[in-house]
């Protein structure tokens, strides 16, 4: 590699105004071409549609395939043409992170422009438990601003202020209306909904989880054997009686039957693969629908 | 007419017990033992002993990354796990950068959950863990697959445009802070500490394990399939569930293949000393006995079921 003060379109110093005019220049394309999409023949849309698929996941398997540059240093100068594609994806994949980050951002805006747009209608037109709405939009509204304006507060402390702002005694009415919504309200609510699963849980195993085959009391007395190896009393008694029966001495065989080693031989010689095997499924169907997707040969979402 | 009342078979009777008898007896299995901390014998898995012992082997000073995915719908475990993490490395100075990659929540929960541990060594007159000194929050990357792989070719370039506010108050970039101090890529990084209920930990394991050492802190629901990372050894490290909170908690308290300590596993290689003292039996402890009541009830009741069916057979053949 050459050493060089240089650097690529990409490695932008952050901030700087060359930055910003890049940044400037592709929003002006990006709007210019949605611009043209919009304009263009529904007939001419999949192709320019597959074409900008098809170059964006050519990224990533380019990144994949594409021998990488071992200990680079900030200031190394490509060497040659395989170098100079290497530097550039690599100096490309944290800008384009950011740019799948901020995309993925938008579905959060989306979600909740979309909200708006449902509650605020049956608000309008007082459809069907609308007070609900009400409750939906109070609630929203003013977990955004309770948050931005405790969020606004604490712009620009210090460490040591911030610390000390945290403290309960020195809480504002922000910090309070905060806490009381997210932590208070929010959170706990978010737990009350996730704790109802227990009680499915045993419905289910009480109405469900029936003995009706062979298959059916190994995977049961199997789960039995793994949920009481998670028990310290459970593991405490069948240990003594392990130890009782000879398991004192490390080399007696009867050291094999002791919960930890049944749940273990259990786990690693038959959960694991079992699950090992289905992602290995997934994956394979992912790679399938990935490269259905990567060449446009997926018909639906474009019109 | 004398009208002849058919009475319910011992089977028929165990096969229809009210589903509110049920619930109610499960809200008093899970509610009551809350009541009670007791410590219950246990024995850590080679998982947790391979967690701790990474973790007390990271030198002093070292910079470590933890996503931080969970929030309070998995509290019951990722809380306790959080806490454990946190009272390791801040008692052990290790700095670490918190970053989310799944829930929008997620940076504010561990910011919370941060200034909770905080509060707890002020009053016991223990040095706080300062932000932009010690720890950073790098926010939320909604993109989990992008930021990976960002992360892992270039972790520097990633987290260029992150801002803190330092000592003196003004924004600073995040890699300017001590807390990144000779980091320049992901290998520089003592270990990479995913806490999560969710598959976020295997976004981020297929993209960075062979870059850094990995540990997780997963919910009991995410243990299994974790597992498999584990096995493979892609996973350095990991806690899976209440048990492994208690895991954890147990060997904070009294150390790990230790001389006189409970905690043996001789398949991890070491000793490593606990912290006695100090707060080391938190969540786990308190949680670990609910664990218990409601890991029997679930069994109780598969089983109750069960043998009424078979009962109700056996009458009906007759």
């Amino acid at each position: 590699m050459i050493l060089a003060n240089a650097t690529n379109f990409w490695a932008r110093e952050s901030g700087s105004g060359g930055l910003f005019l890049m940044v400037f220049l592709t929003l002006a394309i990006c709007a210019a071409l949605i611009f043209g999409l919009l304009q263009m023949p529904s007939r001419l849309r999949r192709p320019v549609v597959a074409t900008f698929t098809f170059v964006s996941g050519l990224f990533y398997v380019l990144l994949w395939i594409w021998p990488q540059a071992q200990d680079r240093k900030p200031t190394d100068l490509p060497a040659n043409f395989t170098e100079s594609v290497s530097f550039w994806l690599s100096d490309a994949l944290p800008k384009i992170a950011n740019v799948s980050n901020i995309l993925t951002a938008f579905l959060l805006g989306l979600g909740v422009f979309s909200l708006m747009r449902v509650h605020l209608t049956r608000l309008a037109k007082k459809q069907r438990d609308w007070s609900f709405s009400i409750v939906l939009l109070v609630s929203m509204i003013s977990i955004t601003i309770f948050g931005y304006w405790d969020w606004a507060q604490r712009q620009g402390m210090t460490p040591l202020q911030l610390e000390e702002a945290t403290k309960i005694e020195n809480w504002t009415t922000a910090r309070l209306g905060q806490s009381l919504l997210f932590d208070g309200l929010l959170q706990a609510m978010d737990a009350a909904m996730f704790s109802l699963i227990a009680f499915y849980i045993l419905s289910a195993a009480y109405r469900a989880f029936r003995i009706r085959s062979i298959e059916a009391t190994i995977l049961l007395a199997s789960a039995f054997l793994v949920m009481f190896s998670l028990l310290g009393l459970a593991d405490l008694f069948w240990s003594n009686m392990i130890n009782a029966a000879g398991g004192s001495d490390p080399a007696s065989f009867i050291n094999n039957f002791r919960l930890s080693e049944i749940a273990g031989f259990i786990q690693k010689t038959f959960q694991v693969p079992g699950i090992r095997a289905i992602q290995f499924g997934i994956g394979i169907g992912a790679l399938a629908m990935g490269l259905r997707l990567w060449l446009s040969l997926e018909k639906g979402g474009v019109s | 007419m004398a009208q002849v009342q058919n009475e319910k078979t011992l089977g028929e009777k165990l096969l229809s017990i009210p589903r509110g008898v049920l619930f109610f007896i499960l809200v008093l299995a899970t509610a009551i033992p809350l009541r009670c901390k007791v410590t219950i014998p246990n024995n850590p898995a080679e998982n947790s002993a391979n967690l701790y012992r990474i973790l007390m082997s990271i030198p002093e000073g070292s910079t470590v990354l933890v996503q931080s995915d969970w929030t309070n719908s998995t509290r019951g475990e990722s809380r306790g796990q959080f806490d454990a993490l946190l009272r390791i490395l801040m008692r052990r100075n290790i700095k670490f950068a918190v970053l989310s990659v799944g829930d929008p929540q997620a940076p504010q929960v561990a910011k919370d959950v941060v200034d909770a541990i905080n509060r707890e060594r002020a009053e016991k007159g223990e040095r706080q863990y300062r932000r932009w000194e010690d720890w950073l929050s790098l926010g939320l990357f909604p993109n989990a697959e992008g930021t990976g792989n960002g992360i892992a070719l270039n972790m520097s370039n990633t987290f260029a445009t992150k801002e803190e506010s330092d000592a003196s108050g003004m924004k600073r970039k995040v890699m300017l802070s001590p807390v990144f101090q000779g980091v320049e890529s992901v290998a520089d990084i003592a270990a990479y500490i995913i806490v999560t209920g969710t598959k976020s930990s295997q976004i981020a394991i297929e993209r960075l394990n062979n870059k850094v050492t990995m540990l997780a802190l997963v919910t009991g629901v995410m243990g299994p399939e974790t597992l498999t990372y584990y096995a493979s050894g892609q996973l350095k490290g990991m806690s899976a569930g209440l048990k492994g909170v208690y895991d954890l908690e147990t060997m904070m308290e009294s150390g790990l293949n230790v001389t006189g300590s409970p905690n043996q596993v001789p398949a991890v290689p070491g000793e490593y000393p606990g912290f006695p003292g100090q707060t080391n039996l938190a969540k786990g402890t308190q949680y670990i006995l609910t664990l218990h009541s409601a890991i029997f009830l679930l069994i109780a009741a598969v089983v109750i079921g069960n043998i009424g069916v078979i009962l109700s057979r056996k009458k009906g053949q007759s």
